[in-house]
């Protein structure tokens, strides 16, 4: 009882600083948006290679620009974080008796409400732009649900990082890290049209399996992986798993603060 | 106030020593430059191996071959805002001002400070072409292919460089300087660095069409695919040429606003 | 058991090599209002870290409002109050909002929050404010908006880190009205400062820390009498400074100083000046400034420490 209103609380005054902050929430907008116009400009020839799993550019791309925006949504929080504790407001959060599972679940809901909006806005941008769901209703809430993992992955991931080092060399390993695993998965081209290195690397990166769960109902009918169960539950797997773990590195970095 | 040449030589070389210095002491600053471009290189031909048999692309052996003088471009661009920054902080800690109140030749001091992101861009050109070298991507064009596009990188940083100095001259600030990064970035993006031309469609293609960092990228690509031509030796080495004239006279500009409003 | 809400027993807290603090003993009674000094990295910081649960000790113990503060921390936590040192207060909210934030993290029903809240604002002189953010109030409107903030729960113990540095002295006496107040309503009040006279004004008992060690610990007039003999400060011209001080030496134990002045700590007291001044001239000494300071809790310090407080910057610089 008391945990939910602290993490209501937590995650009010998260929402609150994209009003207040703007300069924070516009970077995290433009971003993923950028990526999915230039990569779906750039690369506009690349679903005529043999095999690609849809033939609007813009369908394959615009789930790469939210997952983008939304892995650095996720550490974004850990930026939050660092601030608060070089402003120390963070000890002012640790020295209530609140539960520290509300230290981490309340600004996690904040992002995770951003998360939502900044997919919105995209996708609607995408569609104006010609991207089309293929999956329904049922292939838009795979979207969000990738969204939703990947932010609450990078957000364990990015507080851990915030904890052990309380400054900004932090938020760059937050930034670089988030940028390999993206990039070193099925992220430009699915794997079956890749080859050498990165198909080996990308085949076990579980960023891979939550970019296929983001394409289900993008991809086209045809396609193998198109709204089945085969490309949804490896991702699902992943939030699962790879969320659990970082948000126990959280919560455990957290613990060792007082240290 | 009259100078003699040699004493502006000897100033300019002193400055330029500075810059260069400056540059080399912080690898922090330009090793991402020389990573990325490479990562991204690395990247792309893993991902486009087979891209390169679309209609649209050149014939070439290997996606890598093809995204060379993208690769070489890309971190020309990025390297040389690095200079521009360090003229900002000059700004920032008064550094400049001392310049400007010595009698130092205006221009050796603003060409001084680019002197070490241009030797710069210079050198991140050859990096690249000889660490791609092992994969068999070389220049057709021979000993004078790779000279172009040394110089090519040589005179894009210093034209980046000056145009950047326009904002650190202004600004002062070298938050400013890096905060125009992600325009350099949507302007290498909306160009055929990556892609060839031919395969874009409708505004994309319209836009990379009006952007000159494409023409300079397809020039040093066909240097580095079909040999040498008087077209590609004009799109390498005269568009760069063409900016740095420009950038350099903005910049020229607004030093002499800076320095009346002293 | 000793029931008193702050109790420590050899309490430790090393960083690698560095004893920050090294087992000190600290007892706070009931009802007091307990000052803590010291030069910065002497450990005062470090050991309000560990009695206010944001730092585990290396080794030894606390109770703090009668729990244990690595064992219990969440019932410590309930139990005290804390303002902080450099007011950690996002700028961006406003001071409701922190209030209500705060409410909600000590489990403050949501029917008394109101009610609370107002009254607290009414209290430290924010009403007006309350609906602006924190990035508009002036220094002293933050500390005020702080002290409301850690009396939200209504804590037994209050933890006040440096909470006039940085003030005006207007705004710091208003606050120290503020702490007797509370004071006297039944808050045990622990107060870090640099300000001795802070310190003399509010404090029952205070404890001198240096070194990560108590160097001194009783009523402010207790360890005042214990110095015994008042200063006597002289100015001299420089190339006279070393015959001075050999003159002033035969008429007691010299004393550490700001630099440039010569401090004695005069044996039998306010008669024996005119022999000192005797002296000096006959030693052909010529005395710019005199004066006679009876014992104050600088002089606790300096006795204590070595050197002193104020006028810290001609201070030799602790670690």
């Amino acid at each position: 009882m008391s945990t939910s209103r602290s993490v209501g609380i937590l995650a009010t005054r998260s929402i609150r600083n994209i009003r207040r902050l703007p300069s924070a929430f516009f970077p995290a907008l433009a971003m993923p948006i950028f990526n999915m116009v230039v990569f779906a400009g750039t690369f506009f020839a690349v679903t005529k290679i043999p095999g690609f799993p849809t033939d609007r550019s813009i369908n394959w791309y615009m789930p790469l620009g939210i997952m983008m925006g939304s892995a650095f949504a996720g550490v974004g929080l850990g930026f939050t974080a660092i601030r608060d504790i070089e402003t120390g407001f963070y000890d002012r959060l640790r020295m209530t008796p609140t539960s520290r599972l509300s230290l981490v679940l309340g600004p996690l809901t904040g992002t995770l409400v951003r998360v939502v909006m900044m997919t919105t806005i995209v996708i609607v941008i995408g569609i104006a732009l010609g991207a089309r769901f293929t999956g329904g209703v049922l292939g838009i809430l795979c979207l969000y649900a990738a969204a939703l993992g990947l932010s609450t992955i990078g957000a364990g991931w990015g507080l851990g990082l915030a904890f052990i080092f309380k400054d900004m060399r932090g938020a760059a390993i937050m930034q670089l890290s988030i940028f390999l695993v993206m990039f070193l998965s099925s992220a430009q081209v699915p794997l079956n049209v890749m080859d050498g290195w990165l198909h080996t690397v990308a085949r076990i990166n579980p960023a891979t399996n939550i970019l296929r769960l983001a394409r289900v109902g993008l991809v086209n009918e045809s396609n193998a992986d198109h709204l089945s169960f085969n490309a949804v539950w490896g991702g699902i797997v992943a939030i699962v798993v790879m969320g659990g773990l970082s948000l126990g590195f959280a919560l455990r970095q957290l613990r060792k603060l007082s240290n | 106030m009259r100078r003699k040449p040699a004493d502006v030589v000897r100033q300019l070389v002193a400055l330029s020593r500075r810059s260069t210095l400056a540059i080399f002491r912080q690898p922090a600053l330009v090793g991402p430059s020389l990573i990325f471009p490479l990562f991204f290189a690395a990247l792309g031909s893993s991902s486009f191996s087979r891209a390169i048999s679309l209609p649209g692309f050149p014939k070439v052996d290997s996606y890598l071959q093809f995204t060379l003088a993208g690769t070489v471009t890309q971190g020309v661009l990025f390297g040389s805002v690095t200079g521009a920054a360090a003229l900002a902080t000059d700004i920032q800690d008064g550094f400049f001002d001392r310049l400007l109140a010595a009698p130092t030749s205006r221009t050796s001091i603003l060409f001084g400070r680019l002197a070490g992101s241009s030797l710069f861009g210079g050198m991140q050109a050859l990096i690249f072409l000889l660490a791609l070298l092992p994969f068999g991507v070389t220049v057709q064009a021979g000993l004078l292919g790779y000279v172009s596009i040394v110089v090519a990188g040589f005179v894009t940083a210093f034209a980046v460089g000056a145009l950047m100095s326009v904002v650190a001259l202004k600004t002062g600030s070298a938050e400013a300087v890096q905060g125009t990064f992600p325009v350099l970035f949507i302007l290498l993006f909306l160009s055929s660095a990556f892609f060839p031309r031919e395969t874009m469609s409708g505004a994309y293609r319209r836009i990379a069409d009006f952007n000159p960092i494409s023409y300079m990228v397809e020039g040093q690509r066909s240097l580095s695919i079909d040999g040498v031509s008087l077209i590609a030796m004009t799109q390498t080495l005269v568009i760069p040429v063409g900016i740095a004239v420009l950038t350099t006279m903005l910049a020229l500009r607004q030093l002499s606003v800076r320095l009346a409003a002293r | 058991m000793n029931s008193a809400p702050i109790i420590a027993e050899q309490l430790a807290r090393h960083f690698g090599d560095v004893k920050a603090v090294d087992g000190i003993d600290l007892t706070v009674n009931q009802g007091e209002i307990f000052g803590f000094l010291g030069p910065n990295g002497a450990g005062k910081s470090t050991a309000v870290r560990m009695l206010t649960t944001l730092l585990r000790p290396t080794s030894g113990t606390a109770r703090v409002a009668g729990f244990d503060v690595v064992k219990q921390a969440d019932e410590v936590r309930r139990n005290i109050g804390v303002a902080l040192q450099d007011a950690a207060i996002d700028p961006l909210m406003t001071g409701n909002e922190l209030l209500e934030l705060q409410a909600v993290l000590y489990g403050i029903a949501s029917n008394k929050m109101k009610e609370r809240a107002s009254e607290l604002l009414e209290r430290v002189g924010l009403t007006a404010a309350a609906d602006r953010r924190v990035s508009t109030y002036s220094g002293g409107m933050r500390r005020r908006l702080d002290l409301a903030l850690s009396l939200i729960h209504q804590p037994a113990v209050l933890f006040l880190d440096e909470p006039t540095t940085g003030l005006d002295p207007m705004s710091r006496l208003t606050l120290w009205e503020e702490v007797r107040r509370l004071n006297r309503e039944g808050t045990t009040v622990m107060l870090t400062t640099q300000y001795l006279e802070e310190a003399d004004q509010l404090a029952d008992r205070i404890a001198i820390i240096d070194h990560g060690k108590i160097v001194r610990e009783g009523k402010p007039s207790d360890l005042k009498r214990t110095v015994g003999d008042p200063t006597l400060l002289i100015n001299v011209s420089r190339e006279h400074s070393d015959a001075a001080s050999g003159v002033l030496a035969r008429f007691g134990e010299m004393r550490p100083t700001a630099e440039g002045t010569l401090g004695v700590g005069l044996r039998g007291g306010a008669e024996r000046v005119a022999e000192v001044v005797r002296a000096l001239d006959e030693a052909n000494i010529v005395v710019e400034h005199l004066e006679l300071n009876q014992p104050s809790l600088d002089d606790v310090f300096a006795e204590a420490t070595g050197y002193r407080l104020e006028g810290a910057d001609n201070a030799p610089q602790a670690r």
